[in-house]
């Protein structure tokens, strides 16, 4: 049973403000320290989403594998500036930029994770961002699920016709042949997804429901 | 390619929401004229699509892996303004559920990949498709318009992140861009593949460069070439070479260089505007001025010259 927040919209304001606010914080890259104030910043904006992903259901060491995941391209952005910074201000540089960071895109997960894909269509709603676009979103929400199973099913028929040859394990060793086969298998799904969206569009209009 | 959140500094995360704001405002305005209406499940569908081919990693060189980005692909379908309504759920979903490229710069990436995917993409697939007719011009054209697309949002990619102070433009331009050929060789081999295979079984679904769904086509182009002459001047002007080119080499060579004068008096070299913290942009102000000022005449030109051929068929 998916949980009903309360004015969506001022929820989405208020996580995009946090988000915004670990996002600029000062990371000391103009060759200064970094300030007192963005370690505080930082420190709250996380503590916060962690409050925020225990309030919507989800476990702190769950929340936090969330955030694991994403160290890598975070080091991957990271390193490089840190190793460019003055010589002497390179490990701050880096940890500044790397909290930053993770701040900012903690307070946007726990944002996701309080508002849920409903709540975030009726925030949208609310913050008077144009209907087609709402409903394009809706639309892509919806179809997410039913193309990820598409996948799954197909990945896995193809692993049974051929056990062990995946349709990109051996793109250096054979690149003509694999991108054609990724190519097949995708415009497989994408016929299949297009499909699927003009039998519903046209129940929808047998019905007498006009386009949204 | 999905700059995350922490990397933009505030004027360019500002500044990208705005044009990605406007970019948005622009498509759905178009998309409102036009008389053959796309429905929203289609689009959906679409957007669905891209983001799970988007899921997929390729390893494409040792330590690089590149995914299909899709926005070229996706406007050879529905048409570039259409396209960059589905790149736009297909990033705020990323963004808002996966926190794959961030909420701040999520201007940013829609400027990377989707107005850059759909427009330059387009563009260079309408130009090549007017060379190659038929259906093996689109599938040409879009493997063409791929790999453009995947090098311009390299480029801007690696401008949003200098701007931000993160790293110089002279480093990190060369190896984006050499990074981003090998991926960009795959986005283009994945779209070839993927648009044959649809032409093949369901031609209807294309609309292509010269399709129905693009009534729009000439403004695409014109905004898409526009935007991609912006970019080289901006961005390569910089990097031209100090060295004198041919002519001017043999001006020195036979001792006439120094007779060189210009025709109108340079108003504003040495003014304080061009000195001082302004002065590496110097030459991609130029460059962009420059452009606008040729498109402008470029435009007017064609214009005129449009009228008069229609007043002499009369």
């Amino acid at each position: 049973m998916p949980r009903i927040v309360r004015r969506p919209g001022l929820v989405l304001a208020i996580g995009f403000a946090a988000v915004l606010a670990a996002a600029i914080a000062p990371a000391g890259l103009n060759h200064g320290p970094i300030p007192a104030a963005s370690w505080g910043i930082w420190v709250s904006v996380l503590a916060f989403s962690l409050a925020t992903f225990r309030g919507s259901g989800i476990p702190a060491r769950q929340a936090l594998r969330r955030l694991v995941w994403l160290l890598p391209l975070i080091a991957l952005l990271t390193l490089p500036a840190a190793l460019l910074a003055a010589p002497g201000g390179r490990l701050a540089v880096g940890f500044g930029l790397a909290a930053r960071a993770l701040a900012a895109t903690g307070a946007g997960a726990a944002l996701a994770a309080w508002l849920g894909p409903q709540g975030f269509l009726e925030a949208t709603r609310q913050l008077k961002v144009p209907d087609r676009l709402v409903h394009v979103l809706a639309a892509a929400l919806g179809s997410l699920v039913v193309v990820a199973h598409q996948v799954r099913a197909m990945l896995r028929a193809r692993e049974a016709r051929r056990p062990g040859y995946g349709p990109w394990a051996s793109i250096l060793a054979s690149p003509r042949q694999t991108a054609r086969g990724f190519g097949r298998l995708s415009a497989a799904l994408l016929l299949r997804s297009l499909e699927r969206a003009e039998a519903l569009d046209r129940a929808r209009r047998a019905r007498g429901i006009g386009e949204p | 390619m999905h700059i995350p959140d922490g990397f933009l500094s505030a004027p360019v995360a500002t500044t990208t929401w705005v044009l990605a704001g406007a970019g948005i405002a622009a498509a759905l305005r178009a998309e409102k004229r036009d008389p053959a209406p796309v429905p929203a499940g289609i689009l959906g569908s679409l957007a669905a699509f891209v983001f799970a081919a988007q899921m997929v990693n390729i390893p494409v060189a040792p330590g690089t892996s590149g995914h299909l980005v899709g926005a070229t692909l996706a406007a050879m379908l529905v048409g570039p303004w259409r396209a960059m309504i589905a790149m736009t759920a297909v990033l705020a979903i990323q963004a808002v559920f996966f926190q794959d490229g961030g909420l701040t710069a999520f201007g940013a990436n829609l400027l990377d990949m989707g107005v850059a995917g759909s427009f330059v993409g387009f563009s260079v697939a309408a130009l090549v498709a007017r060379a190659v007719r038929g259906l093996r011009g689109y599938a040409v054209g879009a493997v063409v318009g791929a790999f453009a697309a995947t090098l311009t949002g390299a480029v801007l990619t690696s401008l949003w992140l200098s701007l931000s102070g993160l790293y110089p433009l002279r480093g990190i331009l060369p190896l984006m861009l050499t990074t981003h050929s090998a991926i960009g060789l795959l986005e283009a081999g994945l779209t070839g593949s993927i648009l044959a295979t649809v032409l093949r079984w369901r031609p209807d679904l294309v609309a292509g460069p010269t399709g129905a769904g693009n009534l729009r086509r000439p403004t695409a182009i014109t905004i898409g070439l526009t935007g991609l002459a912006l970019l080289i001047a901006a961005f390569l002007a910089p990097f031209a070479s100090r060295l004198p080119d041919g002519l001017e080499r043999t001006a020195a060579d036979l001792g006439f260089s120094g007779r060189a004068a210009p025709l109108l008096p340079a108003a504003l070299e040495g003014s304080a505007l061009f000195s001082g913290r302004l002065a590496p942009f110097v030459p991609v102000l130029a460059g962009l001025v420059g452009t606008l000022l040729v498109s402008a005449l470029a435009w007017a030109a064609a214009r005129g010259l449009s009228r008069t051929s229609d007043a002499s068929h009369r």
